[in-house]
């Protein structure tokens, strides 16, 4: 129940895009077409999950045994990095597929703040194994419901008569808080 | 000469990360719920910009083009650790505020960007001017966020009263839907000055012609 | 060969000098930021108990207030040890006691400083330490409003909220995570300062 709990409250109460103003960059970037958000947002849960449970046993077993804490956001980030860099070979050997499809967005992912963010919060928090873990795939499939959800209503923009000034980033940020406004109905949800 | 001074007010507006580039966002949303932190986040941001900079810069040589990018995200971060904790003990009250904002300055687009595209095939001092013009450029896109912000969601700017008792703050402009519209409605209103002086420009150079 | 040879080297080379320029700026600032929370804490004790004249460290809590702390306050949970200090007056006397106790909010950890007289074992004054909460909603915990509720509660009052300590409105969470780490901490801070004077 607590389990289901984390993985609520980083979906919705506490969405990451939308609530915490982490990965703001592919939301707006990757957010044209409803098909390669999607792809965007599965290989960001991937590296999100994976990222999770690795900064966790470094925290744990590397950076708080030994006292080094003021190397935590070198070692993170280079983790990161370093996982990106992997999954991205795994993917390329294994399922050239779906390499192709996700392929493009993988090296944008070291960048994405949310990832980062996620491992620094869930440090913060002190979360157990088990919970970093739902928090990564929590964290991961938030990202993922915002930027589809912004990516369904800019298709649609599309066919709309939109001030010049406003097309494109403009008048995506502006669905974008009223999004969040949306999600902000959430809160209270989980106590 | 001309063209050092060219690159470094690129930055300001042409090239403005936040309203024209459209990177580092994250910092840009979440901290300006008030014009001093707005400044802070992008001084501290500046500063990193600038350090790494110079330092990519220097090493652009001795750095196989095969690992510049764990090279440049391990130097990024070595100089974002040392803002965190000096802004830790000289600065503890901003520091709380700008709370895990700090760290994310490692995987801010606008630093290992400007570390890739210019520092790493540029001279040091043409990095230096490049990576001051963009901090600038942040800074007073952060400010100006920030100052709407801080007067609409409360009254003050810069924690001065500007608005006084007849004002009913509105409180979604310092929660998260606020930040979202606010920066939307200015980067259109900087898209429209700028397509505003770009036709002004042509209309002169007609005119002389 | 000489090509990945090269790479490791470097590699290993920035990251080499990068833990030790951070080693030496941690070693140096970190005596600073120990330092500012110690004399922040002080002085936050002095305006919870403000006749208190000087302050006496009854119990360093799980060990000293440093930020990373946390995850084992978590892992001990059940038996967690709170900070608590002795205030003093003029001539030395205990006039009474703070301890600093916390509660997860909605955005993080809050943690506040609660101020007890020794005489009637009830809160003088209770101050918000560290918080993560919304500006503007959640951030009201903070107010002298909210705050001043407390005052006069003794360890044996329930502290409700919405019967005895007024909520606050979209800040629910916010403020249930004060009335839980007052409550909460009350009881354990009475038996340790019983226990170590």
């Amino acid at each position: 129940m607590e389990l289901f709990l984390v993985f609520l409250s980083a979906v919705l109460v506490n969405n990451f895009v939308l609530v915490r103003f982490l990965g703001i960059c592919p939301f707006m970037g990757v957010s044209k077409q409803v098909e390669t958000s999607l792809g965007m947002g599965l290989a960001t849960t991937f590296v999100m999950v994976v990222a999770s449970t690795v900064s966790w046993l470094i925290q744990h077993f590397i950076l708080e045994p030994f006292g080094l804490p003021y190397l935590q956001y070198v070692a993170f980030i280079l983790v990161i990095a370093s996982m990106v860099q992997l999954v991205e070979m795994f993917l390329h050997k294994t399922s050239p597929t779906l390499y192709r499809s996700m392929g493009i967005f993988l090296p944008l992912i070291t960048t994405n703040c949310a990832i980062l963010g996620m491992a620094l919060i869930l440090v913060m928090r002190a979360f157990t194994f088990s919970q970093s873990l739902i928090f990564g795939i929590g964290a991961g499939v938030g990202f993922t419901l915002a930027l589809v959800l912004l990516a369904g209503i800019r298709e649609e923009l599309e066919f709309a008569d939109v001030p010049a000034p406003l097309r494109g980033a403009g008048i995506a940020f502006i669905i974008a808080g009223l999004l969040s406004l949306a999600f902000s109905g959430f809160s209270g949800l989980v106590s | 000469m001309d063209r050092l001074i060219k690159d470094f007010l690129r930055g300001l507006w042409d090239e403005n990360p936040v309203f024209r580039l459209l990177i580092g966002l994250c910092p840009t949303l979440a901290v300006t719920t008030s014009a001093v932190n707005g400044v802070a986040m992008g001084l501290a941001t500046s500063f990193v910009l600038v350090c790494s900079s110079t330092i990519v810069s220097l090493l652009k040589k001795i750095i196989p083009g095969k690992v510049r990018i764990p090279s440049f995200i391990i130097i990024i971060a070595t100089f974002v650790t040392i803002v965190d904790l000096s802004m830790n003990a000289l600065l503890p009250d901003l520091h709380r505020v700008l709370g895990l904002f700090i760290p994310l300055i490692v995987v801010n687009c606008l630093v290992l960007g400007r570390s890739e595209a210019y520092a790493s095939k540029m001279p040091v001092s043409w990095s230096i001017i490049d990576a001051l013009g963009m901090g600038i450029g942040f800074t007073w896109a952060l400010m100006l966020l920030g100052a709407i912000r801080e007067l609409f969601g409360t009254g003050h700017v810069f924690g001065y009263l500007v608005l006084g008792d007849w004002f009913t703050p509105w409180q979604i402009m310092t929660l998260p839907p606020g930040a979202f519209i606010t920066l939307g409605l200015l980067v259109g209103l900087i898209n429209m000055i700028t397509i505003y002086v770009h036709k002004l420009v042509r209309q002169q150079h007609k005119a002389t012609n | 060969m000489r090509e990945s040879v090269r790479m490791i080297v470097v590699l290993t080379l920035i990251a080499m000098i990068s833990a030790g320029v951070l080693s030496s700026v941690y070693n140096f600032t970190n005596e600073i930021i120990q330092t500012n929370l110690a004399s922040e804490l002080e002085s936050s004790i002095f305006t919870v108990l403000p006749q208190a004249v000087s302050v006496r460290t009854i119990h360093p809590g799980v060990s000293t207030l440093v930020e990373d702390d946390r995850s084992t306050l978590q892992e001990t949970e059940g038996t967690v040890s709170i900070p608590v200090f002795e205030a003093l007056d003029q001539a030395g006397m205990p006039i009474g006691y703070a301890f600093v106790s916390e509660h997860t909010g909605y955005n993080g950890t809050i943690k506040v400083l609660v101020g007890v007289e020794t005489a009637t074992e009830t809160i003088t004054a209770v101050k918000v330490l560290e918080h993560l909460e919304t500006p503007g909603l959640g951030s009201r915990i903070e107010s002298a409003s909210f705050l001043h509720q407390f005052v006069g509660k003794s360890a044996t009052d329930p502290l409700t909220l919405n019967r005895d300590i007024d909520n606050i409105s979209g800040a629910t969470v916010s403020a249930q995570a004060v009335v839980d780490a007052v409550r909460n901490g009350f009881p354990l801070a009475i038996k340790r300062y019983k226990e170590e004077r």
